[in-house]
């Protein structure tokens, strides 16, 4: 299905070039700069994905779409040595950390594609026999790891934030915007990012080995992204945080699925950016505030990590600068975990045409989380605009109202009026992991955690 | 027509209303009358988790036993666990109270309004000092984190007493 969508986009890039958007990964600010603007090290549109996969027509039934990968049934590809153990035939993914930086662990899939192995999103590649017969992805490609890592010297958001003003400062800014000079033409409708044609980038998380993603972590959050591996590959145990109306959390605001089309509104004090499918986004983007910064993290309110946290910027003529903190950590299912220590630089250039007309937005992110990457990484999107609020559907507050429920740790619909056992989650301990450790690794060598009870 | 005399009554009935309603958990969303507010229970106690949601604060923690040595476990071994509802989480960080300043393992000292059903849960209600022992540092036995030197003291009045 995914396949279908990436080459439905691919044709519609098609149709619709002309404009110089395609082109651009990276908008570039017209001088050197010291903290934005970087090209990136590797263009993704010219690698192919990496897991095993079906492609063809969206609505086709899976017979008359074509494998691409190695090998369709878990037979070892011809000139591959499999591991003795990988990810679809262990007892204890704990014990086999020595192998989990080894593509053949994951059989040379990529996160998406083992997330939807088991037919997440339509087509199911996991044989009959069970996850053992899971198929094999390409173990010749990847997306390399110095076009995701920040290309940057700032070991901090602080520093970046700081420099990227300091910067400006010395080009006359940051330029204070009134209702009249505000770039209003930004404000509108945007096109669903994960469908934008040409919106190539790598946290869709179907151009990395896993092993590549892995190293952009620290050791606890690898165990618990090949924690998350395993689960989706082998358990078949996914566990979606919106599926049962849990916070959807920041980083999904980057995965492709997890919002349909963008409203962004424009003023001189405030940018908004409202997004969502199963909950809200809502960046609110404060101009010209500080944060203060006597606390965990730099913060704007209270001191209560929030969960999409909370923001402030500047503009650089038509440019956008902003500075993320006080984000609530949480998951991103097929990609990886982030702490509450997460903060962001995000920089919204505009796109014009090659009449020099507006016609949508580049967002270069640069994202900071010391406990849980080993070094900032990157993500580079483009945005369309679409229309403008004179017309189309306006934007629906999301109440999610919880018709999911785990049950014997697998996600159940269930009938109004049913009678289920229900566990309360522990929303800020990791919820989903603790149906996984409940239901699926009893047996297993688990990490102790740390023994908050010992204080002799 | 407000004459002096009324303007002057007005204003003290207002003051008094605020100081009444400024003691209670501001703008519930919730009824609490489930609480039995006649009774205290005091405890010091292991914090396992802070949820800092925008309602209400709720702090879950493991009761110590009186010799200040363990928590109190059930018969399966596992630490029997207590909730109690605070502000919301704005209105507790405000008073220093946040998953920052309370991290798991946080031994802490509080009183509350308990659940009339026998629940493992209460109010903090009216206020009291919430005070917190230094890192890995509990109270003599039968001691509350009040009595520790280096404590950190939240909020006015002390520690409540207990009241059954």
């Amino acid at each position: 299905m995914l396949e279908a969508v990436w080459r439905a986009t691919a044709s519609a890039a098609l149709i619709l070039g002309g404009t110089c958007v395609w082109a651009q990964q990276v908008a570039d600010p017209g001088f050197k700069s010291v903290g934005r603007g970087a090209p990136l090290a590797a263009d993704l549109r010219t690698y192919e994905p990496v897991g095993a996969s079906l492609i063809g027509q969206f609505d086709a039934p899976a017979s008359a779409k074509t494998f691409v990968g190695l090998s369709r049934d878990g037979t070892p590809p011809p000139g591959i040595k499999p591991l003795p153990v990988d990810l679809f035939t262990t007892k204890d993914f704990y014990k086999d950390k020595a192998l989990w930086m080894d593509p053949r662990y994951y059989r040379c899939n990529s996160s998406a594609a083992i997330e939807e192995m088991w037919g997440a999103n339509g087509d199911r590649l996991i044989g009959p026999s069970g996850a053992a017969s899971a198929p094999w992805g390409r173990c010749d490609r990847d997306y390399p790891r110095a076009a995701i890592v920040s290309p940057y010297k700032f070991k901090t958001a602080q520093e970046h934030y700081e420099a990227l003003l300091a910067e400006t400062r010395k080009r006359g800014g940051p330029t204070q915007h009134t209702y009249a000079t505000v770039p209003g033409e930004w404000t509108g409708r945007y096109m669903h990012p994960g469908f934008t044609p040409g919106n190539a980038y790598w946290y869709r998380m179907r151009h990395n080995q896993v092993p590549t993603i892995l190293s952009l972590l620290t050791p606890e959050y690898q165990k618990r992204m090949v924690q998350q591996e395993f689960h989706e590959g082998n358990t078949n145990a996914a566990q979606w945080p919106s599926q049962y109306c849990w916070p959807e959390g920041f980083m999904r605001r980057w995965h492709e699925y997890a919002t349909w089309e963008w409203d962004i509104t424009v003023t001189p004090s405030l940018v908004q950016i409202l997004a969502g499918v199963a909950r809200n986004f809502i960046t609110n983007i404060h101009i010209g505030r500080e944060f203060k910064m006597d606390g965990a993290v730099p913060r704007l309110g209270a001191d209560v990590p929030r969960w999409y946290g909370e923001t402030i910027g500047f503009w650089d003529h038509d440019t956008l600068i902003t500075w993320t903190s006080n984000i609530q950590g949480w998951t991103v299912h097929g990609a990886f975990e982030y702490s509450n220590k997460m903060q962001t630089i995000e920089i919204y250039s505009p796109n014009h045409d090659a009449n020099g007309k507006f016609i949508g937005l580049n967002h270069e992110a640069i994202f900071y989380d010391p406990e849980a990457l080993v070094e900032p990484i990157r993500i580079v999107r483009n945005y369309i605009k679409t229309s403008g609020y004179e017309q189309g559907d306006p934007y629906v507050y999301i109440e999610c109202n919880q018709t999911i429920f785990p049950i014997n740790g697998r996600m159940s619909p269930v009938v109004p009026g049913s009678v289920i056992e229900y566990r309360v989650p522990d929303m800020f301990g990791r919820p989903w992991a603790q149906i996984w450790e409940q239901y699926f690794e009893k047996g297993m060598q688990r990490p102790a955690d740390e023994d908050i009870f010992s204080f002799k | 027509m407000t004459t002096a005399r009324g303007t002057v009554i007005g204003v003290a009935l207002a003051a008094a209303a605020a100081a009444t309603l400024g003691a209670l958990p501001a703008r519930a969303h919730h009824s609490f009358a489930a609480y039995d507010m006649e009774k205290t229970k005091v405890f010091t106690g292991v914090v396992t988790r802070i949820n800092p949601d925008a309602n209400h604060l709720q702090i879950f923690f493991a009761p110590m036993n009186d010799e200040r040595k363990n928590v109190i476990r059930g018969e399966d071994g596992k630490p029997i666990i207590w909730a109690v509802e605070m502000m919301g989480s704005a209105q507790s960080a405000a008073e220093g109270i946040s998953v920052n300043t309370f991290p798991p393992g946080t031994i802490f000292s509080i009183g509350l309004h308990p659940l009339r059903d026998g629940q493992h849960a209460g109010t903090r209600g009216r206020g009291g000092t919430i005070y917190k022992c230094p890192p890995k540092t509990p109270p003599a036995p039968g001691k509350h984190c009040d009595s520790v030197p280096g404590n950190t003291a939240y909020g006015t009045g002390g520690l409540p007493q207990p009241k059954e």
